[in-house]
C-alpha cells in the first residue's frame, strides 16, 4: 500500500528460511494466516451452503481444523527456525509492511492454540443456538486479525489488523442476543474500544506526522531527529501505549475488561482474555523494539518508556490483584486476574533498560507467560463455560462441592488456578518464575518484588476457588449438572494436561521465546 | 558392593508410591492404607540407616539426577552464567542423619496413628494417610535436596501438605482457618525464600549446596575477591550477601514458627495430632533450621545475618516460653514449646554453633515426637478432651504413657542427663564463649538462658496437671486404655529421649578429656565421610567469632554454664512442684495474673510467691496480648488494608460506560501531562 | 502553504471536540459521531503530513482509516439494535447490570 520506496531490505532477509533441499516460496511464511483466513471463508461457504443446519459438530470441526493448521504450520516454521537469524533473518513481505519472525511465529502459535481449544469447547457450548456458523467464522478470522497483527510491521498493517480483531469480537460479545448481560458487555467492549482506536489512530497520525513514515524501521530511524517535533512524538507515543492497553487489558485502559469478561458467553472471554491479550504484547513488543527504541538509548522525545511501562504494570497488576480479591462470582474474578496478568506481561516492557544483558530474557519470559496463560487462561474460562452450561450460579458459593459431581473438570480447574496462582510445579510458576528472575538480572528488582507481593494475594482469591470445589458440601444447586459435554470436557482437560506438560516441556517454549526476543534487541 | 547411594531416589519414593496407594486404592485396603504407609517409611527407614552406616564408612555422594532446565546455547541467558536447573541429590553427614530422623518419627507416627485414627473410628482414612506419606516424601525431598531450588520447591511441597493435613477435620470450623493461616503465614516467608533463590542464581549463577561451584564456597571466593558476583547497584559484595541471606532466612523463620512470623503455629494444633508430632519434630518446622544448616557456609560469612538469627532465635526462646506458662491446653503448651525450643536452634546457628543446632535438632526431634504422642495418648484416653484442668491423676491409669511423657518431659526442661540437657547446654555454651566478645550475642544468650527455667516450669506445670494429683473429671478417673501401637512408639522414643545425649558428650570430655565421645563433632566434622567445604570447623574457620571464657578456662566455663542453667531448670521445675504438684491444683497463674486482691492466699503461696507468679502471669498475659494483638492484627490489618482497598478499586468500576470513557480519558491526559514535563515536550 | 502546525492545531481541536462528545453525550448514536469526529482528527493529520512530506502513505491511510470507520459504524449499529431490543432505550449509560 505505500507508494514509498522500500528502506533498503537486506539481501539474505529476502532468502526464503525454511531448511530442508528445496526452500518454499515467500508467501508461504504467512501460511498460518492463510490458513485461518481460509476456514473462516470457508465457515461462511458452509454456512451458506447448509443454512439450517441444526447441529455445529461441522463448524467445529472445520474451524478446529483450520487453526490446528495455523497451529502446526507456526509450530513447524518455529521449530525449523524460519525467519530466525541463523536462517537469514526475518522475512519480509509486501514493501515491509509484514515481517514474519520468531515473534510473529511464537505469538501465532499461541493464539492459534487458544482458537482451536475455543472453537473445539463452543460446540457444546453452542449447541440450541440458531447462528452458530456466524459465531465460528467471527472467531476464526478475529484469530487471523490476531495472527497478522503479531506480524504486522508498519503502524498501517497494525492499525488494520487491530480492526480486524475487535471488529469480529465486538460482535462476539454481544452474541447472545437476548441476554442482558451478554448485550451490555458488547456495548461497554464496542464504546470503550471505538474510542480507544481513535485515540490509537490520532496517535499514529502524529507519530506519522512527525517522522514522515510508518513503517517501523523508518520511524526508528527518523526517531534519532526529530527536531521541534519531538514533543508531537511523544504524545502520539503515549496514544498509542493507550490503544495497547485497551487490546492487553492494562491500565489505564482497563475498564472494559471485568464487564465484558463478565457479560461475554465463557468461550469468547477465554479467548478474549488470551489470545486477543497475547496479540496485543506482540504488536506492542514490536512496536516499541522496532520503532521506539525501547531497551536503547533514549531518543529525542526525551523518555525511557520502560519506566512508564514499569508504573503501568505495577499500578495493573495491583488494580487487578487487589479488586479480584473482593470479587463474589468466579468469573468476574479471573476477568480482573486476567488484568493482573496482563500487569505481569508488561514487566517483559518494563523491566527493559538500555544495554540491559538480558533484555531478551525478561521479554522472552513474558512471551512465555503468556504462552502457559493463554492454556491456564483459557482452560479456566471453559470450565466456567461448562458450568455456565449446567447452569449452576456464579458465585464462589454456587461452585461448593462440584469436585463430587464433575471430579476430572474439578481437577482440571484445581490444576488452572493453582498454575495462575504461581504454585510450583505447574506451567505458570516457570513462567513467573523465570519473568521475575530475568527482571531481577535486569536490575528490576523492585519490580520482581512487587510482582511476588502480588502473586500472594493472588493466591487467596484463586485457592477460594479450590476450596469451594473441593472442601465445601455440595448444595442441591449441583442436581442441575445433568450432562457430560464432550467437547468442552476434551478442551478443559486438554488445556490442563497442557499446563502440567509445560513443567518437562518448558525448556524448548522459553527457549524458542527468549531468541525470539533477543532477535527484536538485536 | 551394593552401593546405597544408589538407593537414596528411592527413600523419597516410598513414602511416595504409598500416597499414591492410599489415594487411589486406600479405600479397598485394610486400616485405609495405613500398612502400605508403615512399610513404605519403615523401608526408607532401613535404606536410611544404610546411607547412615555407608556415610559413617567413609562415603559421600552428590549427583545430578534430572536437568529441567538449561540454558545453553540461548542467547542471552538468564543469570550471569550459563545456568542449569537441576533436580539432585546430596548426601552428607548433616543429610544422612537427617534421613534418618525424619523416617524414623514418620515410622512412628505412622504406627501411632493406628491407634490414634483408626481405634477411633475416624473417616476418610485413606486421605490421612496420603497426605501423610506424602508430608514425609516431600520432606526427605528438601533433606536430599542439592541445590537450592530443589530445597525451594520441596519446602513448598512441605506447606502444601501441612496445609492438607491440619485442615484435615474440614467440617469443624477451626481446622480450615487454622490450615490456611499457616498456609498463608508460610508463605509469607515463603515469598522472600523465592526472591532469594533467584537473587542467589543471580549473584552465583548456581544454587547447589555442594562442591568447589557450589555458591556458598563462591561466596567465599567473592568475598576473597577472588570470584566477580554479580550485586545490583554495585553492592559491596558483603552487604548484598547479608541481603540475600535475609530473603532466604524469610523462608526459614517462617517454617520454623520464628517470631514474627510464629502465630501460625498453635492454631496448627487443629490437626490430629499425630500430624503436630510429625510437624513439629521431624518435618516441616524442622524445614526451616535444616535449611539454614545446610547453607550454613553461606550465612557464616555474614555477620550480621549471624548476629539477627541468633537474636531473633534467643528472643523467640524466652518470648514463646513465657506464653507457653499460660497454656490450659495440653497441645497448646507443647506448640509454644516447639516454637522456643526452635528458637534456641536458631539461636545455635546464629552463634557459630552448628553442631550444637544440629545436635538439639535430633534430640528435640525424639523428644518432641514423644511428648507429642504422648499427648496423643492422653487425649485417647481423655476421649479427646485436651483441657489441663480436666485431667489429673493419670499416673497410675497410663504408665507406659506417664513414664515415657516424664522422660521427654525431662529432656524439653534440660535435665542432666536426659538428651535435650546435653543439647541445650551445648547450645548455650556456645552462645556464652562466643558471646562473651559479641555483646549482641551475649544479649541472645542471656534471652536463652532466662526461658530456661520458663521452660521447665511449664513443662512440669503440664505434667503435674496431667498425671499427678487427684482427677478432676470422671473421665480423668477411669480413661479409655490405649494400645500396643500407641505404646510401642512412646517406648521407642522414649528410651531415645534417655540416651541420644550420649553421642555428643562434649562437657564430660572437656572436663574428663576422655576423647572421641563427641560423636557428632566428628561426625559433622567430617571424620567419616563428608564434603571437606561442608564441616563444622570450616564453618568455624569461616565464621565471624572467636572464643572467650569466664572464670579462667574452658573448663571452669563449661562447668559453670552447664550448673546454671542446669540450677535454673532444676529451680524452674522446683516451683512447679511446688505449685501444682499436689491434690488439687489452682490456676496460679492465671488467676493471679490481673487481679489484684488476692483471695488465694489459702493455697501454698506466701508473698514472694504470688508477686513472682504476678509478675511472670503479667509478662505471659503481656507476651500473649502482643501476639493476639499486634502480630495477628498486623496480618489481618495487611489482609483486611488488602480487601479494603480491593473494595475501594472496584467501586471506580460504576458500570457506566460514560465513566469509563472518562477516567480512560483521564488517565491517558494523565499520562500525557507527566510524560510531557519530564520530557520537555511543551517547552 | 498554510504551516503544518496548524494542521495539528485543527486536528488537536477536532479530536477534543469529538472526545467532548463522547464525554457528554448519552445517546448511542452522537457517541458513534464523536468517535467519528475523532477519527477523522486523525485524517486530518495524515492528509496534512503526507502533503507536507510529499509521500502518499498517509493519504492512502486515511482511505483506510474511513473504510474501517465505516465498518466500526457497521458493528456498532448491530450493538446498538440489540441494546435497544433488550434494555428499551439507546442511552448508553442504562445498562448497568455489572459493576464493581
Amino acid at each position: 500500500m505505500s507508494v514509498q520506496q522500500p528502506s533498503t531490505v537486506e539481501p539474505l532477509a529476502a532468502l526464503p528460511a525454511q531448511t530442508g533441499a528445496a526452500p518454499l516460496p515467500e508467501w508461504t511464511a504467512l501460511g498460518p494466516v492463510l490458513a485461518l483466513v481460509a476456514a473462516g471463508l470457508l465457515l461462511l461457504l458452509w454456512d451458506t451452503v447448509f443454512p439450517n443446519r441444526r447441529t455445529n459438530t461441522e463448524l467445529s470441526v472445520i474451524a478446529a481444523v483450520g487453526s490446528l493448521a495455523a497451529l502446526a504450520l507456526s509450530g513447524w516454521y518455529l521449530a525449523a527456525g524460519t525467519g530466525r537469524p541463523a536462517t537469514g533473518g526475518a522475512i519480509t513481505l509486501f514493501a515491509e509492511a509484514i515481517t514474519i519472525d520468531g515473534l510473529a511465529l511464537f505469538f501465532t502459535a499461541i493464539v492459534a492454540s487458544v482458537t482451536t481449544l475455543v472453537v473445539v469447547a463452543s460446540r457444546d457450548y453452542l449447541t440450541d443456538h440458531e447462528t452458530p456458523g456466524e459465531f465460528y467464522s467471527l472467531v476464526v478470522l478475529a484469530a487471523a486479525g490476531m495472527a497478522l497483527l503479531a506480524s504486522a510491521s508498519s503502524l498501517a498493517t497494525i492499525f488494520v489488523a487491530l480492526e480486524m480483531v475487535s471488529l469480529p469480537s465486538y460482535a462476539l460479545v454481544a452474541y447472545l442476543k437476548e441476554n442482558r448481560g451478554s448485550v451490555e458487555a458488547g456495548l461497554k467492549y464496542f464504546l470503550v474500544g471505538a474510542v480507544s482506536s481513535a485515540i490509537f489512530v490520532f496517535g499514529i497520525s502524529l507519530v506519522y506526522a512527525a517522522t514522515g513514515s510508518l513503517l517501523l524501521s523508518d520511524v526508528a530511524a527518523a526517531f534519532g531527529d526529530l527536531g521541534d517535533l519531538a514533543g508531537v512524538a511523544g504524545v502520539g507515543v503515549v496514544m498509542m501505549i493507550a490503544g495497547f492497553a485497551f487490546k492487553t487489558a492494562s491500565v489505564p485502559v482497563h475498564f472494559w475488561a471485568p464487564e465484558v469478561y463478565e457479560g461475554a458467553p465463557a468461550p469468547v472471554s477465554a479467548f478474549l482474555s488470551s489470545a486477543s491479550k497475547a496479540a496485543g504484547f506482540a504488536v506492542a513488543f514490536r512496536v516499541f523494539t522496532e520503532a521506539f527504541h525501547l531497551g536503547g538509548e533514549v531518543t529525542a522525545v526525551g523518555i525511557d518508556w520502560a519506566l512508564v511501562f514499569a508504573v503501568l504494570a505495577v499500578v495493573t497488576m495491583t488494580l487487578g490483584n487487589f479488586a479480584a480479591a473482593v470479587q463474589t462470582e468466579v468469573k468476574r474474578m479471573l476477568a480482573y486476574s486476567s488484568i493482573g496478568h496482563a500487569g505481569y506481561a508488561l514487566i517483559g516492557l518494563a523491566a527493559i533498560s538500555a544495554g540491559g544483558s538480558h533484555n531478551g530474557a525478561v521479554m522472552g519470559a513474558s512471551m512465555a507467560h503468556l504462552f502457559v496463560y493463554g492454556f491456564m487462561n483459557t482452560g479456566a474460562f471453559l470450565f466456567i463455560a461448562m458450568v455456565e452450561r449446567w447452569g449452576v450460579g456464579r458465585t464462589f458459593e454456587d461452585y461448593a462441592g462440584l469436585g463430587t459431581v464433575a471430579p476430572m473438570a474439578s481437577v482440571a480447574m484445581t490444576v488452572f488456578m493453582f498454575s495462575l496462582a504461581g504454585l510450583p510445579p505447574f506451567g505458570g510458576f516457570f513462567s513467573k518464575y523465570f519473568l521475575f528472575a530475568g527482571a531481577v538480572f535486569n536490575g528490576f528488582w523492585w519490580l520482581a518484588a512487587v510482582g511476588a507481593l502480588n502473586s500472594v494475594l493472588s493466591l487467596y482469591y484463586y485457592s477460594r476457588v479450590v476450596k469451594a470445589i473441593w472442601i465445601e458440601d455440595p448444595t442441591d444447586a449441583l442436581a442441575a449438572v445433568d450432562s457430560r459435554p464432550t467437547a468442552l470436557y476434551g478442551a478443559v482437560i486438554v488445556a490442563a494436561v497442557a499446563t502440567v506438560v509445560v513443567l518437562p516441556g518448558f525448556g524448548p517454549v522459553i527457549e524458542t521465546a527468549e531468541a525470539a526476543a533477543t532477535a527484536l534487541f538485536g | 558392593m551394593v552401593d546405597a547411594f544408589a538407593y537414596v531416589p528411592a527413600i523419597v519414593a516410598l513414602p511416595f508410591v504409598s500416597f499414591l496407594v492410599a489415594l487411589a486404592f486406600g479405600k479397598y485396603l485394610p486400616k485405609g492404607g495405613a500398612f502400605g504407609g508403615i512399610a513404605a517409611t519403615a523401608g526408607s527407614f532401613l535404606l536410611s540407616l544404610w546411607v547412615l552406616a555407608t556415610v559413617a564408612a567413609g562415603g559421600q555422594h552428590v549427583e545430578t539426577l534430572y536437568t529441567w532446565v538449561s540454558t545453553d546455547g540461548i542467547a542471552g541467558g538468564i543469570g550471569p552464567q550459563e545456568i542449569e536447573l537441576t533436580f539432585g541429590v546430596l548426601i552428607d553427614p548433616l543429610s544422612a542423619l537427617m534421613l534418618v530422623i525424619v523416617t524414623l518419627i514418620a515410622m512412628l507416627v505412622h504406627v501411632f496413628s493406628l491407634g490414634y485414627m483408626n481405634d477411633e473410628g475416624e473417616p476418610d482414612l485413606p486421605r490421612y494417610y496420603a497426605g501423610l506419606g506424602l508430608f514425609t516424601a516431600s520432606m526427605l525431598g528438601f533433606v536430599v535436596a542439592d541445590n537450592l531450588l530443589m530445597a525451594f520447591m520441596f519446602f513448598e511441597l512441605v506447606g502444601l501438605c501441612s496445609y492438607l493435613l491440619i485442615g484435615f477435620h474440614f467440617r469443624e470450623p477451626g481446622p480450615p482457618s487454622a490450615a490456611k493461616k499457616a498456609f498463608l503465614v508460610t508463605r509469607f516467608g515463603d515469598y522472600f525464600f523465592l526472591v532469594g533463590v533467584v537473587a542467589v542464581f543471580a549473584t552465583f549463577g548456581t544454587a547447589s549446596f555442594a562442591g568447589s561451584e557450589s555458591f556458598p564456597v563462591l561466596a567465599e571466593h567473592a568475598l576473597a575477591g577472588e570470584f566477580d558476583a554479580w550485586t545490583p547497584f554495585g553492592l559491596e559484595a558483603g552487604t548484598w550477601f547479608t541481603a540475600v541471606g535475609l530473603l532466604v532466612l524469610g523462608g526459614a523463620i517462617g517454617k520454623s514458627a520464628q517470631f514474627p512470623l510464629h502465630t501460625w503455629l498453635p492454631d496448627a494444633m487443629e490437626g490430629p495430632t499425630p500430624v503436630s508430632a510429625l510437624i513439629h519434630a521431624a518435618t516441616m518446622v524442622a524445614a526451616g533450621v535444616y535449611l539454614v544448616a545446610r547453607m550454613y557456609g553461606f550465612y557464616v560469612l555474614t555477620p550480621t545475618t549471624m548476629a539477627i538469627i541468633a537474636f531473633v532465635g534467643g528472643f523467640t526462646a524466652l518470648f514463646a516460653a513465657t506464653m507457653g506458662l499460660v497454656k490450659d491446653e495440653l497441645k497448646q503448651v507443647l506448640a509454644y514449646s516447639t516454637i522456643s525450643q526452635y528458637g534456641y536452634m536458631m539461636l545455635a546457628l546464629g552463634a557459630g554453633g552448628y553442631v550444637a543446632a544440629v545436635f538439639h535438632l535430633m534430640t528435640h526431634a525424639f523428644f518432641k515426637a514423644l511428648l507429642f504422642l504422648g499427648a496423643g495418648a492422653v487425649i485417647i484416653a481423655m476421649h479427646h478432651e485436651e483441657n489441663m484442668w480436666e485431667m489429673g491423676g493419670l499416673k497410675e491409669k497410663l504408665p507406659v504413657t506417664y513414664w515415657t511423657f516424664l522422660a521427654g518431659s525431662l529432656a524439653l526442661a534440660g535435665i542432666f542427663p536426659f538428651a535435650g540437657f546435653w543439647s541445650k547446654d551445648e547450645i548455650l555454651y556456645e552462645a556464652l564463649v562466643h558471646g562473651l566478645n559479641e555483646p549482641l550475642l551475649l544479649g541472645a544468650w542471656a534471652m536463652g538462658l532466662l526461658a530456661v527455667p520458663v521452660t521447665a516450669f511449664y513443662t512440669f506445670r503440664m505434667v503435674f496437671l496431667t498425671f499427678h494429683g487427684e482427677p478432676r473429671t470422671d473421665v480423668a478417673r477411669d480413661p479409655h486404655p490405649v494400645r500396643w501401637n500407641v505404646k510401642g512408639p512412646l517406648t521407642v522414643l522414649g528410651v531415645l529421649a534417655v540416651v541420644a545425649g550420649t553421642v555428643n558428650m562434649v562437657p564430660v570430655q572437656k572436663v574428663l578429656g576422655i576423647e572421641g565421645i563427641d560423636l557428632l563433632h566428628l561426625w559433622l566434622d567430617g571424620h567419616y565421610g563428608g564434603f571437606s567445604e561442608l564441616t563444622s570447623h570450616h564453618y568455624a574457620e569461616l565464621g565471624p567469632y572467636s572464643s572467650g571464657y569466664i572464670a579462667g578456662g574452658e573448663v571452669p566455663t563449661v562447668l559453670i554454664g552447664a550448673g546454671v542453667s542446669l540450677a535454673l531448670a532444676l529451680g524452674g521445675l522446683g516451683l512447679a512442684w511446688k505449685l501444682y504438684n499436689v491434690a488439687e491444683p489452682a490456676e496460679h497463674t492465671a488467676a493471679l495474673g490481673g487481679v489484684k486482691t488476692v483471695l488465694y492466699n489459702n493455697y501454698y503461696q506466701d508473698e514472694l510467691q504470688v508477686r513472682l507468679a504476678g509478675v511472670t502471669a503479667g509478662v505471659a498475659s503481656a507476651a500473649d496480648t502482643f501476639d493476639q494483638g499486634v502480630i495477628d492484627g498486623v496480618v489481618n490489618g495487611v489482609s483486611s488494608v488488602s480487601l479494603v482497598s480491593g473494595d475501594r478499586i472496584r467501586r471506580v468500576q460504576t458500570g457506566v460506560v460514560t465513566h469509563y470513557a472518562a477516567l480512560l480519558t483521564l488517565g491517558v491526559t494523565g499520562l500525557i501531562l507527566v510524560l510531557g514535563v519530564l520530557g520537555g515536550w511543551f517547552l | 502553504m498554510v504551516a503544518p502546525e496548524y494542521y495539528l492545531l485543527l486536528a488537536a481541536a477536532v479530536f477534543c471536540i469529538g472526545l467532548f462528545g463522547v464525554l457528554t453525550r448519552r445517546e448511542a448514536l452522537y457517541f458513534l459521531m464523536s468517535v467519528e469526529l475523532m477519527l477523522n482528527a486523525a485524517n486530518i493529520n495524515f492528509v496534512a503530513f503526507s502533503a507536507y512530506y510529499g509521500d502518499l502513505t498517509g493519504q492512502v491511510f486515511s482511505l483506510f482509516v474511513i473504510a474501517l470507520a465505516a465498518a466500526e459504524v457497521a458493528i456498532g449499529i448491530g450493538i446498538i439494535l440489540v441494546l435497544y431490543r433488550n434494555f428499551g432505550v439507546t442511552d448508553v449509560t442504562v445498562p448497568r447490570g455489572m459493576r464493581w
